[in-house]
């Protein structure tokens, strides 16, 4: 498959760059918006929302944005794209609102957008730009919704809000709390490398110097051994 | 072109749109977030005006209603919700009632009650659709009378209110404060202090008589009219009831009460407490019947007694009866001090007493009440028998 065909664009961020299980980006969103399917499903479609119309405005004014100006110009275009997600689904889906709480507006600085528009929106045509934002956003949902799966039937015995007969009566309630989380997660992880093995790009392919923090993720690192991104 | 003026000037014009856009959602999506959020913090106010849209509170200051009215709020299509607190026997209960621009009860729902609500909790439905009208006809809840009309009242406030609110007017009296101004328009002398007279004579289109406390003259109802007279009964003003009511006035104030003595009479019941006759020949008795508590007219067991007054003819005829005092059951057994209840017994004699309308949820009141009464009847036969 052509690496820069368009299926190949929009499937990548699906498993093979999968941002939170291969990239490890938007970590601290994954995290807290995984404890339930619906509050995943919402969260997901969000950022996939943002990321998509982000991307696009983003490699539309590619060429007009000054390079020194161009992270302030991504962050108010990322935060518009997100105020105006939030005033929508404030509007339309309020109990989806209140779910999501602060993390819908912290979509902002989800690390995800931010990412994308620096390492692929800022150097792509248009419509490969929206491409690569839908398949990131959808890769962020499944994983999302992988997570939210296993932390809601095993941690609270249910399904989308739905109670599981059987489960119900054995709450694992650990895997709801930020320790049960990072424990899926580090499973996720690690089945999901299992599963592109060999295929999954290597580390230099997406190294640090693409990433808008690199200068102070590097200096960060360099005085502590492990470094976790947003 | 300087390299830092196309920096700023790319940065000012991505913000400028930015800010468009979002100007733009904010103008789309902020009414509809609003009316979420006043829905929420409103639920109350939904309930019970369910169709209701943009409430706001309304200054109370500026009206006067209603003292039980605690909080309004009008609407957007010109009907009220307000939040009543109800004082009195059913003191503390707190009404939600919303009016639509039409005058009627969209919904009423209690939210904070200090008594156990039973049935009447759901009472708001049935007052729901009554208008100013009608909302005194809507039942009361048998035993819970006193909680439903205060209730009942609360929604009438309410609409009353809602009237105000409108810029009309509307009476709110009650029925004691009607009677009293009618009474006043008739005999303004008497400085609106009335006290009611019992009727021990035969009357023709009066329905009742009040008398002056000062000592002004009295007042007679007939139907709708309020007809005052002097003390010699004399009619003071001009009405085609003239005669009339002098005819009765006259009757009336010159029936003087001579007491009976009755310890002579063995076979004398002993609800008859008092005995007297008037010099037209009528009697008149003070009668003790058995409440609630007492085992029929054996009065053996602790009990309260219901006093009553009543007046007859000597052949039987009951002309006024009168419940003095009780100690019945508040809100179920002490409806027997209603004037609507006692008055039933007028005009009846020993074959029709039984023909009356008992009290609701109160059948050892009404026995006690009417066994009393059937008393009259055969004092009257021992009183004629032995004079």
């Amino acid at each position: 498959m052509n690496k820069n065909s368009n299926m190949s664009i929009f499937l990548k961020g699906l498993l093979l760059e999968n941002p939170v299980f291969v990239l490890i980006l938007g970590t601290c969103p994954t995290l807290a918006t995984s404890t339930t399917v619906i509050g995943a499903l919402g969260m997901g479609l969000a950022a996939t929302a943002v990321l998509i119309c982000s991307n696009a405005v983003i490699s539309l004014l590619r060429k007009v944005i000054p390079d020194s100006v161009r992270i302030p110009c991504y962050i108010v275009i990322i935060a518009g794209f997100v105020t105006i997600v939030q005033m929508i689904i404030h509007a339309y889906l309020p109990e989806l609102y209140d779910l999501l709480g602060v993390y819908l507006a912290l979509i902002t600085v989800n690390c995800i957008i931010l990412g994308r528009a620096e390492m692929f929106a800022g150097k792509n045509s248009v419509g490969k730009s929206a491409l690569d934002g839908a398949g990131m956003g959808l890769g962020f949902t499944l994983a999302l919704l992988c997570m939210a799966t296993v932390r809601e039937v095993l941690g609270a015995g249910s399904f989308a809000g739905i109670e599981i007969p059987f489960l119900s009566r054995f709450k694992i309630e650990y895997l709801t709390k930020a320790p049960g989380g990072f424990m899926v997660y580090g499973i996720l992880i690690a089945v999901v490398y299992k599963l592109t093995h060999g295929k999954a790009p290597k580390k230099k392919e997406f190294s640090c110097a693409g990433c808008p923090s690199a200068g102070f993720c590097n200096a960060a690192c360099e005085n502590t051994p492990v470094k976790e991104e947003n | 072109m300087n390299k830092h003026m196309k920096s700023v000037i790319s940065l000012t014009a991505i913000c400028a749109a930015v800010s468009l856009l979002l100007a733009v959602t904010n103008y789309v999506t902020a009414p509809i977030i609003e009316k979420q959020q006043s829905a929420a913090a409103n639920e109350a106010l939904y309930q019970v005006m369910p169709d209701g849209e943009d409430f706001q509170a309304v200054d109370l200051t500026k009206y006067e209603l209603p003292d039980s009215i605690t909080e309004a709020y009008s609407e957007k299509n010109g009907g009220y919700v307000f939040k009543i607190t109800t004082t009195g026997y059913s003191s503390g209960f707190i009404i939600m009632c919303g009016v639509d621009a039409s005058g009627t009860v969209t919904g009423a729902t209690y939210i904070a009650s200090s008594e156990t609500l039973g049935e009447e909790a759901t009472y708001g439905e049935k007052l729901k659709g009554a208008t100013l009208d009608t909302v005194e006809s809507v039942e009361t809840v048998s035993g819970a009378t006193k909680t439903t009309s205060a209730y009942r009242n609360a929604v009438k406030d309410s609409l009353g209110a809602a009237v105000i609110l409108g810029g009309g007017s509307v009476d709110l009296r009650s029925d004691e404060e009607i009677l009293n101004d009618n009474l006043s328009a008739a005999l303004p002398s008497a400085e609106g202090k009335f006290t009611s007279v019992f009727i021990t004579e035969e009357l023709t289109d009066i329905n009742s008589v009040y008398k002056a406390e000062n000592g002004a003259g009295y007042v007679f109802v007939s139907g709708e009219s309020f007809i005052a007279t002097d003390n010699e009964g004399n009619v003071t003003s001009e009405t085609k009831l003239k005669d009339t009511v002098e005819t009765n006035a006259k009757k009336l104030i010159a029936s003087t009460l001579t007491e009976i003595d009755i310890s002579g009479y063995a076979d004398m019941p002993s609800q008859v407490q008092k005995a007297y006759k008037t010099a037209s020949g009528n009697y008149v008795f003070d009668l003790r019947a058995a409440g609630y508590g007492i085992n029929g007219d054996k009065y053996t067991a602790s009990g309260e007694y219901i006093y009553i007054k009543v007046s007859a003819t000597a052949d039987g005829k009951i002309i006024a009866c009168e419940t003095v005092s009780q100690k019945e059951s508040d809100g179920i057994g002490s409806a027997c001090a209603d004037s609507s209840f006692y008055t039933q017994f007028n005009g009846k004699t020993a074959d029709t007493y039984k023909d009356i309308d008992a009290i609701s949820g109160a059948t050892v009141t009404t026995n006690g009440y009417t066994t009393a009464i059937s008393k009259v009847f055969e004092a009257i036969n021992i009183l004629k028998g032995g004079a």
